[in-house]
């Protein structure tokens, strides 16, 4: 059912090789990407990854150093050197990691090769998000009231945003270093716990203050520019299921946004980026109040993880465009205006439990059916019985669903939800399972304090629900060996034989 | 085995009854549970007494025990009433990136004891009960695998 409004295939193949630099569903992706245009993909591996998936999905894969991602993934001279070691002519950074670090896009432009995103001077002017929030202002376009904290902690400045406040990284993104501060008292210590969070994640303490604003959505704006500066505005995507300032669920268009808030938050998405030389792609992130008025927050110089949700409305092959445009081709019309088309909505399958917290899980996938069909994509970083590593990202995997309208695509992933069983460890899966029944979000009536207010740790247990579960567990138990957890017994071949007897048996 | 006991958390549970369940693939525990009318795919780990059944994405710890495990546990619990010192274990891998108290503090329960990173979080580890801190197994900076020892409250 897929579509595409672009020609899938570029006259001329863009690169030989490109290496990417990055690991887990990110890397796959960019790997089929890489596929579809003919260019032979390179991985790059820590040694914890020396057997993942991205590795075996490449052509071949380059060892870049111990498990620690300080120490591999992050390690510019190390993703330097595998690059040309492997005779890679471009690198994607994916996104997270090295993505938007205008120190590494300099190292490989320097290496000769090409950097997939955008020049490393709009990286630098846009990575620190006071300098951004300033040139957004600049132009017009609307911040929430905020200030600087210097090395001196100046306090006053923030208790006259009034309360509540927000506390951000100022090198910082995607939510990590964030504190909600509801009064005074509390200050002193958040400012000491976001610094030091902040210096742990990006080498750099100094944090601001906004005005909360609440309630919010999230909602983004997908750019997409070549190096000619034609520009792309590929619509919008609502991004207000979070818990910790991270997105959960993704979709477009935004429930909460009509034409003339569309207009005005692409108008504003524009005028932030031409602000610097801008191509690639890149998202600029907004929160809208409850009026519709809406307040810039960062422009990510990336591709994001949920790009997926605009591929599936608009029909465009992101990754492959940033890639195109890199090789320095430009975009055609149908790509600086695309139709869109229907509802995408995608959920993140993470390794947390979403009845404590959202806590990280660390452990053992066992079981692993994703679900399949009809608007169904999947995209996977892990498989069946495999270690998660406490190293990385928790994300397993992106379920996205693509139909005619919002009740389409929310009866779509519904049924894909159903289909999809991860075992060995809690997901974020039984929050996902419950929020499409969730009146509000049906609606499309929640804000980003759906998790915190509707959620909380998740609701009790039915009455018939115990009773199904207690008559599951007696009967494996009774069924004896057979029913064994994967770990405690390794399978023989000949048990494979059984299991393809019995399911033979079960399709009549 | 009729005299099965079932609990589902700390209740005992009836099991539903005019529904059965087939194994779907036994090596990973994928399974179906059906009334005839309708069906519901499940997952189903395990083994012994201690069982995870994931139903809807929610993974729901179950105790499946003969009288002779339940006589046997009761046992157990009863003897870890009068248990003394408590050790406070890593429920994740990670690093200690913060130490908050010394040995010899005496903390409320819930004080914030460390913090661990893992997964590019910081979580908190906070004291189980109220008591004193007579050891600390760990230092700042620190790797640390599940399960393993940080410190031990009296």
């Amino acid at each position: 059912m897929s579509f595409r409004t672009d020609s899938p295939v570029p006259s001329a193949q863009p690169f030989r090789r490109l290496l990417v630099a990055n690991r887990g569903e990110i890397a796959i992706r960019v790997i089929r990407a890489c596929r579809e245009l003919g260019i032979s993909p390179i991985a790059v591996h820590s040694d914890a990854d020396v057997d993942a998936l991205h590795v075996r999905a490449a052509d071949r894969s380059e060892c870049i150093g111990p498990a620690p991602a300080t120490e591999s993934y992050l390690s510019i001279p190390s993703v330097i050197e595998a690059a040309q070691r492997s005779g890679a002519e471009a690198v994607h950074p994916g996104y997270g990691f090295l993505s938007e670090n205008p120190e590494f896009a300099r190292a490989v432009e320097a290496a000769g090769l090409v950097f997939v995103g955008p020049p490393a001077a709009a990286l630098e002017a846009l990575g620190n998000k006071v300098a951004a929030r300033r040139t957004a202002e600049e132009v017009g376009v609307p911040v929430a009231p905020g200030a600087t904290l210097g090395e001196d902690d100046d306090v006053a400045a923030v208790e006259r945003l009034g309360f509540p406040v927000m506390l951000k990284a100022a090198a910082g993104g995607g939510g990590r270093g964030m504190r909600r501060v509801d009064e005074a008292g509390q200050l002193g210590e958040a400012i000491a716990t976001a610094r030091r969070e902040a210096q742990a994640a990006f080498g750099n303490g100094t944090i601001y203050a906004e005005r909360l604003i609440s309630p919010a959505r999230h909602v983004e704006v997908q750019l997409l520019g070549d190096r000619d500066g034609n520009l792309a505005v590929l619509g919008e995507r609502d991004c207000s299921i979070q818990r910790r300032h991270q997105k959960l669920v993704e979709e477009s268009p935004s429930p909460a946004v009509d034409d003339a808030t569309r207009a005005a938050l692409f108008e504003s998405a524009r005028r932030v980026a031409v602000t610097v030389d801008f191509h690639n792609a890149a998202t600029v992130e907004f929160l809208l109040d409850a009026d519709g008025h809406h307040y810039f927050l960062e422009m990510n110089t990336r591709l994001q993880v949920e790009h997926g949700v605009t591929e599936l409305v608009t029909g465009l092959d992101l990754v492959a465009w940033q890639i195109r445009v890199a090789a320095g081709e430009a975009l055609p019309a149908q790509v600086l205006n695309p139709p869109r088309h229907g509802h995408a909505i995608e959920v993140r399958l993470y390794a947390e439990d979403p009845y404590d917290g959202f806590r990280p899980t660390a452990g053992r996938v066992g079981a692993w059916r994703m679900p399949e069909g009809p608007g169904v994509r999947v995209d996977a970083g892990t498989e069946a019985d495999t270690d998660l590593r406490p190293e990385y990202d928790p994300l397993l995997a992106k379920l996205m669903v693509h139909a005619a309208d919002r009740p389409a695509a929310i009866a779509r992933l519904r049924r894909a939800l159903d289909e999809t069983l991860i075992g060995g460890l809690q997901t974020d899966a039984g929050f996902l399972r419950w929020l499409v029944d969730e009146p509000g979000f049906a609606a499309g009536d929640y804000d980003t304090s759906l998790v915190t207010e509707r959620w909380g740790n998740g609701p009790a247990l039915t009455a018939e629900e115990q009773a199904l579960v207690a008559l599951t567990a007696r009967e494996a138990r009774v069924a004896g060996p057979a029913a064994r957890a994967p770990q405690a017994r390794p399978e023989e071949p000949a048990s494979a034989w059984g299991r393809l007897a019995r399911r033979e048996a079960l399709r009549r | 085995m009729s005299e099965l006991e079932v609990r589902v958390g700390d209740e005992v549970v009836e099991p539903v009854d005019g529904w059965t369940v087939e194994m779907v693939d036994a090596g990973h525990g994928l399974a179906r549970l059906t009334d005839g009318r309708r069906s519901v795919p499940v997952l189903v780990e395990g083994s012994g007494s201690d069982w995870v059944v994931t139903l809807r994405g929610r993974r729901i710890p179950v105790t499946v025990r003969t009288w002779r495990e339940r006589l046997m546990a009761e046992a157990a619990t009863a003897a870890a009433a009068h248990a003394g010192p408590v050790t406070i274990k890593a429920t994740l891998p990670g690093l200690v990136v913060a130490l908050q108290v010394a040995e010899g503090d005496e903390v409320e329960e819930g004080a914030p004891l460390l913090i661990i990173e893992a997964m590019k979080m910081q979580n908190e580890v906070r004291a189980p009960r109220a008591g004193k801190v007579i050891e600390i197994a760990v230092a700042s900076g620190q790797a640390v695998a599940t399960g393993a020892p940080l410190l031990r409250l009296e």
